[in-house]
C-alpha cells in the first residue's frame, strides 16, 4: 500500500517526526499476569462469567469509585467524592486527559520533577512544560518523588495564582502522607492520578479523582474511550480491596 | 414546544446543545428512575458468545496479561489484517493495523494524526456527536453534509463535492449510520471515492455496524476501491458485532504512515488496549462467525418488531439498512425531540435519544435502539402510545 501523500502537515509531522515518549520502566513493574494472585484471577473470571462484559457506567464500577475515594481518605486524609472518580485506561489516559482539559494551548506546565511522563501530552495540548516558574504557568505537576521543600514553595505560589494541581501518584518510588489537597484553600483545584499499572500491568487501570474539573475531565475521557475495560475494573477492585 | 420548555428540567436542559451530554444527562435521569426500559445507549444487550469469554479467561488463568506494544499483539494484529482483506477487500497487512480501545478511540487517534487547525472535515448530517470533541480538540472545522430521509439518509457524491472547499482535508464516513440506520451503497462509494481522488481528501469511515446489515443491502468497504487504500482510515470494532462493548477493543486499517503517527498519538492519551480484550478479540476474529449471524437474526426480528410499533405511533423513518437503530420522524406528534424524549422517559418509562443529540436542526426525530428482547420492545411500544396520544397537537 502506498503511503498518504496529505500526511505532511504541521501536527501530523510533529507527532510522526518525533520519538515517542514510552513512560520510564519502573524497577517495580511486574510482567503481567503470571504473578498475578489467584483471588484477582479468580475475581476477573468471576466477572467474565456473570456477564460483566458491557460498557459500565462511564466513570467506572461504583464500587471502584467509593474504593479510590476511601483509599484517598485513609492514605492522605482528604475527601474526595465518589463522583469525582473517574476510572481510566491507566494512568497515561489520565494525565492525557488533564493536560488537554486544564490547559490552554500556548501555555505552560510547570515540572520540577521528571517530565517523561506529560511531554508527549503536553505538546499534543499544544502546551509548553518549564522546570521553573514563568508567567503563564497555569498547572502544576508534581509527584511524591519532587523535595517536599520544592513541592511545599510552589503549591504556595498555586495558591497565589490559581494554578491547577496535578498530583501524580503513579509509579512514585517515593512513599509519604503527604498531599496537596490537604491544604484546603487549594483541594478544588488538585486531581490525584493513580493507577494499578505496576500490580496489574497490561490491564490499564488507572484513576483521576477530585477537583471542581472532575465532570469536565471525565467528559474528556468519555470523548476518547468512553469506559474502561470492564473486567480490569472488576480484576482491580479485587486487587484493590485485598492488597492494595 | 422548545428546550426552553420549563417542563424540561434544568439538568436536560444545561446541556441540550452538546448531543453527547445530552445523551449522558438523559442516562443519569434515568438511573434515578424505577423500571425503565433503556432503548437508547448502543449497548447490546446479548452476551459475548461464550468461546470469545473461555479465551480470556484462558488468558487470565495461563498469565497471559502483561503489556503489549500500543499498537496491539502482533497476532492480533496479522488476523485483523487477514480477516480485513478477506471480508472487506482490503489490500492490507500487519503493518497496515492497529488495535485501538474501541471504535471511538480509533476515530480520536486519526483526528489526532491528520487534522490541523483550519483543516475541515466533512461530516455527513445527523452526526454521531462524539466525534466532535475529537475535531474540536485538533482544531478541526466540521463541516456538514446533508442527507435525509427520503433517500435512507444514503450519502450522495454531489452533496460531498458541494462541501468541499480548498481547506477540505478529510471526509468522515459512518456506514451503516449512526443515528440513521441508513449505508452508504456500493454505486454511492465508487462515486464518492472519485470525488475524494479529485480533491485529494483521507477518507475516514467508521465501519463499527458493518457486520450489521439487513437483507438486501450489503455493506461495502470504499477502502476496497483502487486509489482509495493509500487515502482511507478504516475503523471498526468488536463491540457491536460481538456483543463486546465492555471490553473496548477496536481496530484501524491505514497507510503504514498513518498507523506509525496514530501508534506515537496513543503512547501518550491511553497506551496499549488491555491484553485481556486483545486475547478477547483474537478469539473472536479466528474463531467461528456463526455468532455474527445469529446476532444479525436477532437483531432482524426486532427491527421488526420496533419498526411496527412505530407505524402505530404514526412516526415516518428512512428504511434502517443497518446498525442498531431507527432514526424516527416524530414531527406528527408537535413536540420539540428533547422535550419528547423527556415526556416518553418521566412518563413511560422509555428513554430513548432526541435527534438533537446527533445535530441541532434534528429536532423532530427520535433515536431508538432495538437493544432489547423483542418482549420488551412490544411492552415499550405500549408504554409510548399513550404518552404520545396524550400531548399531540
Amino acid at each position: 500500500m502506498q503511503t498518504a501523500r496529505t500526511l505532511s502537515r504541521p501536527l501530523a509531522q510533529r507527532v510522526a517526526g518525533d520519538q515517542p515518549h514510552p513512560p520510564a520502566p519502573s524497577p517495580r513493574l511486574q510482567g503481567g499476569g503470571a504473578q498475578l494472585p489467584q483471588q484477582v484471577i479468580e475475581a476477573a473470571c468471576s466477572a467474565l462469567d456473570r456477564g460483566e462484559t458491557h460498557y459500565t457506567d462511564r466513570p467506572g464500577i461504583p464500587e471502584f469509585r467509593a474504593w479510590v475515594a476511601d483509599h484517598l481518605r485513609e492514605r492522605y486524609a482528604i475527601s474526595v467524592d465518589p463522583a469525582e472518580v473517574t476510572i481510566t485506561c491507566g494512568s497515561t489516559e489520565a494525565r492525557f486527559v488533564c493536560m488537554t482539559h486544564l490547559v490552554p494551548p500556548g501555555s505552560t506546565v510547570l515540572c520540577p520533577g521528571d517530565a517523561s511522563r506529560i511531554r508527549g501530552a503536553a505538546q499534543l495540548a499544544g502546551a509548553r512544560i518549564a522546570d521553573s516558574i514563568q508567567d503563564d504557568v497555569c498547572l502544576l505537576y508534581l509527584t511524591p518523588d519532587v523535595y517536599r521543600e520544592t513541592s511545599i514553595e510552589l503549591l504556595q505560589r498555586a495558591e497565589e495564582r490559581d494554578w491547577w494541581i496535578v498530583y501524580d501518584l503513579s509509579f512514585a518510588l517515593t512513599s509519604s502522607p503527604f498531599h496537596p489537597a490537604q491544604n484546603e484553600k487549594l483541594a478544588s483545584r488538585v486531581v490525584t492520578i493513580d493507577s494499578l499499572s505496576e500490580q496489574l500491568a497490561g490491564w490499564r487501570l488507572g484513576w483521576m479523582a477530585g477537583s471542581e474539573m472532575a465532570l469536565r475531565l471525565r467528559a474528556g475521557k468519555q470523548a476518547m474511550t468512553i469506559c474502561t475495560t470492564a473486567v480490569s475494573q472488576w480484576a482491580g477492585l479485587e486487587w484493590a480491596r485485598t492488597l492494595f | 414546544m422548545t428546550t426552553e420548555n420549563p417542563n424540561i428540567p434544568e439538568e436536560v436542559r444545561a446541556v441540550a446543545a452538546d448531543g453527547t451530554q445530552l445523551r449522558y444527562a438523559l442516562m443519569e435521569m434515568a438511573k434515578g428512575l424505577d423500571d425503565i426500559i433503556a432503548l437508547g445507549r448502543g449497548d447490546p444487550d446479548l452476551d459475548t458468545p461464550p468461546h470469545i469469554v473461555d479465551a480470556a479467561k484462558a488468558a487470565i488463568r495461563d498469565g497471559r496479561t502483561g503489556p503489549t506494544p500500543v499498537k496491539g499483539m502482533d497476532a492480533l494484529r496479522a488476523a485483523i489484517a487477514g480477516h480485513m482483506r478477506a471480508v472487506n477487500g482490503l489490500p492490507i497487512d500487519t503493518e497496515n493495523v492497529m488495535v485501538s480501545t474501541g471504535g471511538q478511540e480509533g476515530l480520536f487517534l486519526a483526528i489526532q494524526a491528520l487534522i490541523d487547525p483550519g483543516d475541515e472535515v466533512l461530516v455527513p448530517d445527523p452526526r454521531y456527536t462524539s466525534y466532535d470533541d475529537a475535531i474540536r480538540r485538533a482544531g478541526g472545522v466540521m463541516v456538514s453534509v446533508p442527507t435525509n430521509r427520503e433517500d435512507a439518509f444514503n450519502l450522495e457524491a454531489e452533496a460531498v463535492e458541494a462541501a468541499v472547499s480548498p481547506a477540505s482535508k478529510a471526509l468522515l464516513i459512518v456506514t451503516p449510520s449512526n443515528p440513521t440506520a441508513g449505508i452508504v451503497t456500493e454505486d454511492r462509494l465508487r462515486a464518492i471515492a472519485e470525488v475524494a481522488i479529485r480533491h485529494n481528501l483521507i477518507v475516514i469511515v467508521d465501519e463499527i455496524y458493518g457486520k450489521i446489515v439487513y437483507e438486501p443491502w450489503k455493506h461495502f468497504s470504499i477502502g476496497s476501491l483502487p486509489g482509495m487504500a493509500e487515502r482511507t482510515i478504516t475503523l471498526d470494532a468488536f463491540s457491536k458485532a460481538y456483543a463486546m462493548t465492555g471490553w473496548r477493543c477496536g481496530y484501524v486499517a491505514a497507510p503504514a504512515n498513518v498507523i506509525d503517527a496514530m501508534a506515537r498519538v496513543k503512547q501518550v492519551t491511553t497506551g496499549p488496549v488491555a491484553t485481556v480484550s486483545q486475547w478477547a478479540g483474537l478469539a473472536a476474529i479466528t474463531g467461528a462467525q456463526d455468532c455474527v449471524g445469529d446476532y444479525l437474526k436477532v437483531y432482524t426480528d426486532r427491527r421488526a418488531v420496533l419498526l411496527d410499533g412505530l407505524d402505530r405511533m404514526g412516526f415516518a423513518y428512512g428504511e434502517p439498512r443497518g446498525g442498531l437503530f431507527v432514526w424516527a420522524d416524530c414531527s406528527s406528534t408537535g413536540i420539540h425531540a428533547t422535550e419528547l424524549s423527556y415526556l416518553l422517559l418521566k412518563e413511560g418509562r422509555v428513554l430513548v435519544f432526541p435527534g438533537t443529540a446527533f445535530g441541532e436542526k434534528w429536532r423532530e426525530y427520535l433515536r431508538i435502539t432495538m437493544l432489547e428482547p423483542i418482549d420488551t420492545l412490544k411492552e415499550a411500544v405500549e408504554r409510548m402510545l399513550p404518552v404520545l396520544e396524550r400531548y399531540r397537537a
